[in-house]
């Protein structure tokens, strides 16, 4: 076994459910103690490839490697994986500890040995005196604690996560986050992660998996999935993000001259050829100043449409009439916000563009997939 | 107006029980009114006749054959069935507890033939026989309800967990659904231990309780029979209520604890999360 050697490879997965394919050759390598998000909305078979891991599910086509071994025709009580399901199952009729002892006891694992690696699963997710607790017991969060040092205790050779946090409230879910990054620093074991919560794939991961309907759009890691992604789809459902429809009219070596609405503007990105493409621009990258405050060169006039308070600043939608179109734009907090009607200016950076192909027929991005709008209020009803 | 036919309804229905019941302690042998005291020697006389002995010794093995092979045919079927993913599922389903409409006079002409043309010889065997299948559709429902409740991601984990299909039957899915198994089996016991028309036609050459009561009947009216009756009635009342019990036990078992259908449940209560 070579060091680069992944932990798990997932090769040309392909699954259909009758008619409904979910996953499209679908390939990943996982690399051992790394934390990996598949992140994508319902729908997407990021529940369906973590379950193929698992082996639950059988795929139409392609293999499950783990540490090289072929193990695609492995039932899944015979497999080095465990899993943490969506909502804590903690087998109800018995205490915390016979929960994460009994991985140990069916691998006939002896009683004191036992009784020491669950003490230790317990002291790494923080619950040393909960042994004796039923899980009525016990509050969602500690619930999936339990379900969790249940998985750890088996050292499996990757710990499959799926949806882990979305059945719990949202102050318990960040601290959760805060405790899974601890727990996977603390062991240095391999976790895959699903989720459709942009954020918290953002802030969990080592690297990131976007995906949507059954294939993989983009891998990376997190920041520059956010800084370059691979799509419109990866733009959009990664963070926040305008997406305006351009032409390049001049392509230089780094950087380009882009029409957009009858205005040039230069932006610093070049893999781009001459012709349509995508101008993919944060909403904090764009920046929002007073009409005639202080004559900024490039700069775009406009009309607010819309102002919305977010604690750390202000969220704008600002309508282009010149372009014929509306921007986002998220500003710190200012001592005086721009009200609804006011006449501004837009202006942003030139290397905090990036530039997507785009089809000439295509004239506006399609919408962006909803979870990553109500990420938290969904999660209830989403099956992944 | 509506509660004196309540009560009509409630004297219609009780007053023949708790007549059997009184005259079973009557201290004469006359079966009407006045009543002339209480005595217990009905009970005496039935204790220390050999053949009520017989017939209630016959009566409870049956009863207990019947319910303990039900048992176990009966939860296999059941978790077989809420298991599968088989097209034949429904069908299948329907085939096992469909009996219950059927006559017990069709079950008992049906087995008398069957085992005349199958040349048995007819015994507590085949009374036995036709009690499981008169019996069965009953556990089956109760059975199969309670398997088809549990949260199928339990047995998921187990097996993620390293367990085979056996292990996780026995580890997490009876742990969860033995007591209403056991009320099922309880009420099987019941139906079968004062099972008569069918009995009537496959029985032998000997005797249940309920084909003894008959029997007696049948040459003059014993006061000894109020007292079978009645404890025939008590007896079974209590495999009711030890049913009732069980079932109810266990659910409220799976509520409190269990990890509900609905997420929403698991919301932790404020003070909870940081409490030790």
């Amino acid at each position: 076994m070579s060091a680069a050697e992944p932990r798990v490879r997932v090769e040309g997965i392909t699954h259909r459910f009758s008619a409904v394919t979910a996953l499209d050759g679908v390939s990943l390598d996982i690399a051992s103690g790394e934390l990996l998000t598949l992140l994508g909305p319902s729908g997407c078979g990021k529940t369906t490839l973590l379950r193929i891991i698992a082996g639950f599910e059988r795929p139409s086509e392609g293999r499950i490697l783990i540490d090289g071994e072929d193990i695609t025709s492995l039932p899944a009580n015979k497999r080095p994986t465990n899993l943490v399901f969506q909502r804590p199952t903690l087998f109800p009729h018995l205490d915390v500890f016979g929960n994460v002892a009994f991985g140990l006891s069916v691998a006939r694992v002896g009683k004191a040995e036992q009784r020491r690696l669950v003490a230790e699963a317990l002291a790494l997710v923080r619950l040393e005196d909960y042994e004796k607790r039923r899980s009525h017991e016990l509050s969602g969060g500690q619930m999936q604690r339990v379900s969790l040092a249940r998985a750890l205790v088996n050292r499996p050779a990757v710990l499959l996560l799926d949806e882990p946090l979305s059945a719990l409230d949202l102050k318990i879910r960040l601290e959760m986050e805060v405790e899974l990054r601890r727990v996977h620093r603390e062991t240095g074991s391999t976790f895959v992660y699903v989720t459709h919560d942009q954020r918290e794939a953002m802030s969990l991961s080592d690297r990131l998996v976007v995906m949507n309907e059954g294939h993989v759009e983009q891998v990376d890691v997190p920041t520059e999935v956010y800084r370059c992604p691979s799509s419109v789809f990866a733009a959009q459902f990664v963070g926040d993000a305008n997406v305006l429809p351009a032409e390049v009219v001049e392509a230089g070596r780094d950087d380009a001259l882009l029409a957009i609405g009858g205005h040039q503007m230069r932006v610093a990105h070049s893999q781009q050829g001459t012709g349509p493409a995508w101008l993919v621009l944060r909403p904090e990258a764009v920046r929002v100043a007073r009409q005639g405050a202080n004559g900024v060169a490039d700069a775009l006039t406009g009309v607010v449409r819309d102002v919305a308070f977010r604690g750390t600043g202000f969220s704008y939608r600002i309508e282009l009439p010149a372009l014929g179109m509306h921007v986002k734009a998220e500003t710190r907090a200012a001592a005086t916000p721009h009200a609804v009607d006011d006449p501004v200016v837009v202006e942003w950076d030139r290397d905090a563009c990036w530039l997507l192909a785009r089809d000439a027929s295509e004239i506006e991005a399609p919408p962006p997939p909803v979870e990553a709008e109500l990420n938290l209020e969904t999660a209830r009803d989403s099956g992944g | 107006m509506t509660g004196a036919f309540t009560l009509l309804g409630v004297v219609f229905l009780w007053a023949p029980l708790l007549l059997v019941v009184l005259f079973s302690l009557h201290s004469t042998g006359s079966l009407t009114f006045p009543f002339q005291g209480f005595s217990l020697r009905w009970y005496d006389e039935i204790f220390s006749s050999p053949e009520v002995r017989l017939a209630a010794e016959n009566s409870l093995v049956v009863a207990s054959f019947t319910a303990l092979l039900t048992l176990v045919i009966g939860t296999l079927a059941a978790y077989g069935l809420s298991r599968t993913r088989s097209r034949l599922r429904g069908p299948l389903a329907l085939l096992f507890f469909l009996p219950i409409t059927l006559p017990g006079l069709f079950i008992g002409i049906a087995l008398l033939v069957a085992f005349s043309r199958l040349q048995v010889t007819l015994s507590l065997v085949t009374v036995t026989i036709a009690h499981l299948v008169y019996v069965f559709p009953f556990f089956f429902l109760i059975a199969r309800a309670a398997l088809e409740r549990l949260d199928p991601a339990l047995e998921e984990t187990a097996t993620d967990l390293g367990a085979n299909r056996w292990t996780v039957f026995r580890r997490v899915t009876i742990p969860q659904v033995w007591p209403v198994l056991v009320g099922a089996a309880c009420l099987a016991f019941a139906l079968s231990f004062d099972e008569f028309v069918i009995t009537f036609f496959v029985i032998g050459p000997d005797s249940t309780l309920p084909m003894f009561i008959w029997s007696s009947l049948r040459r003059t009216i014993d006061p000894s029979i109020n007292a079978i009756s009645s404890l025939l009635l008590l007896f079974t009342m209590l495999l009711f209520v030890i049913t009732f019990v069980l079932t109810a036990w266990s659910e409220r078992r799976r509520r409190g604890r269990g990890l509900a259908e609905d997420p929403l449940a698991l919301a932790p209560p404020p003070a909870a999360e940081g409490a030790v």
